[in-house]
């Protein structure tokens, strides 16, 4: 690290290779010592054409957009996101290793997601010059550090530190058009609240099943989720261009089989986290799926069909693929390259197969807004 | 500019840091207004900022801004589009294999 000017006196005495640490948490989590893990949050940083999101206008759209800003005014999860009596203690000593290697990932990659949305939505209020839209991230970067802080709190019982050093280390910005971050924060907010509704649901059946108290929060927490969906659907509804042009149609046809494909792979390689929940994968991706294509018929004119005879069993070809992809990664040299080549030519495949399964076409309603009913 | 160099600008900034169960985020703001382009490589000066649990740190600092090139920037926006799935959240790492 370069030693460089320092306008205060803080953090002199730290160690600076303190921002070398990194997260190698896989099998090398100790529980007998707590808080000696520390996991460095990795956020990305994007620029994005600030002008275009300047001129959006949500007249359109004002009396639904105003009605969803009041209800984010109001905070209505202010007080959820407390630890209470049923925070149950966790027995992360008795938690089979595999499982606990797989709930941590699961625990630093959702707080990531959480801290990057809170990174981006941010920059977004602050470089935005447009009240309305630097208002909605206003309100939204505000629940996503309110979700990371919490989930930090549960790595934290967990042994596990985050460390904050990022900043000090150089970033590169990268670039989204606006309509990307519109769609992929859209499906990631809505997929986001399935995933959450849909484990909550289920662990309402199987309480027995509940390995970790976090779950209980699920319910109120997808429902912050759920309307910042809400909040792209209606930024999308200001330019009817976005999801009815040919071009578009294909890109958002594109977004979902790539989000829903990869949910498919990552969750797949838990198996441990999925049984302990006693979740089936196949049936809890394809319920998610079922779910977010429910709620996105909202705004996007297709759903994909996931009981077409090609989509599971190319979803499989798919998920082996990577898993062959990877393999060859680990592996190096020559012969890994090619087999890492050879199983790319193949998830490619998979994914032109799943991206040629015909859509099921819809038109999305008059009235945009829609409540969570799951 | 010429075409391959690159400028660097010092620029003051403040950074905040919270590191408390309400809330855990951190940002840095350009105190002069500077703005950051697609390429551009931002850099806070000094050691790590630790915040420890419970903690809010605002620090005045400096940063450097290093310029893309037109080349650079040109090819951000190119193809900054095809990073698209990391603004999706599934919960998992892409590690695929213990």
């Amino acid at each position: 690290m370069k030693d460089l000017t320092q306008d205060t006196t803080r953090d002199t005495t730290q160690d600076t290779t303190h921002g070398e640490l990194h997260s190698e948490l896989a099998g090398t989590f100790d529980t007998t010592a707590m808080a000696t893990e520390t996991t460095l949050l990795n956020p990305r940083f994007y620029t994005t054409d600030f002008d275009e999101m300047d001129r959006i206008d949500v007249t359109p759209v004002r009396a639904e957009w105003d009605a969803l800003l009041a209800q984010m005014k109001s905070d209505p999860n202010k007080g959820h996101f407390k630890k209470t009596e049923a925070w149950d203690k966790v027995d992360w000593d008795g938690m089979d290793p595999a499982l606990r290697t797989e709930f941590i990932d699961f625990l630093v990659s959702s707080c990531t997601a959480e801290f990057s949305g809170c990174v981006l939505y941010k920059e977004m209020k602050r470089r935005g010059t447009n009240a309305d839209i630097c208002e909605l991230f206003n309100y939204m970067a505000r629940d996503e550090a309110r979700h990371a802080g919490f989930i930090n709190d549960a790595l934290r019982e967990a042994g596990v530190a985050v460390n904050l050093g990022f900043l000090t280390k150089a970033k590169k910005y990268t670039y989204f058009r606006p309509k990307f971050i519109y769609y992929a924060t859209y499906l990631s907010e809505k997929i986001g609240y399935a995933r959450y509704i849909t484990i909550y649901r289920h662990l309402e059946a199987h309480p027995e099943q509940r390995f970790h108290p976090i779950f209980k929060w699920f319910r109120e927490w997808c429902n912050d989720e759920f309307s910042h969906g809400e909040a792209f659907a209606l930024l999308m509804r200001t330019d009817p261009k976005l999801t009815t042009s040919f071009t578009n149609r294909l890109w958002i046809k594109f977004f979902l089989v790539a989000v829903y494909s990869t949910m498919w792979v990552r969750d797949h390689a838990r198996k441990d986290f999925h049984a302990a929940l006693g979740v089936d994968i196949d049936w809890y991706d394809q319920e998610v799926y079922r779910k977010t294509s429910a709620i996105a018929k909202q705004v996007f004119p297709m759903e994909i069909d996931i009981d077409h005879k090609a989509w599971i069993p190319n979803l499989n070809r798919m998920n082996a693929a990577m898993i062959d992809m990877e393999k060859g990664k680990r592996k190096g040299g020559l012969s890994g390259r090619v087999a890492h080549a050879t199983a790319s030519a193949r998830a490619m495949l998979a994914f032109a197969r799943l991206y040629l399964i015909p859509v099921i076409r819809s038109t999305p309603p008059a009235n945009v807004r829609l409540e969570p009913t799951y | 500019m010429g075409i391959f160099s690159k400028a660097k600008e010092i620029v003051p900034c403040t950074v905040e840091v919270s590191h408390r169960f309400e809330s855990l985020h951190a940002h840095v703001r350009f105190d002069n207004g500077a703005v950051v382009h697609p390429g551009d490589e931002v850099l806070v000066h000094g050691a790590p900022i630790l915040a420890g649990y419970g903690e809010v740190i605002v620090e005045r600092r400096t940063a450097t801004i290093t310029r893309a090139t037109p080349l650079e920037r040109w090819w951000t926006r190119a193809t900054g589009d095809l990073g698209f799935m990391e603004l999706c959240e599934f919960s998992f790492s892409e590690e695929l294999l213990a």
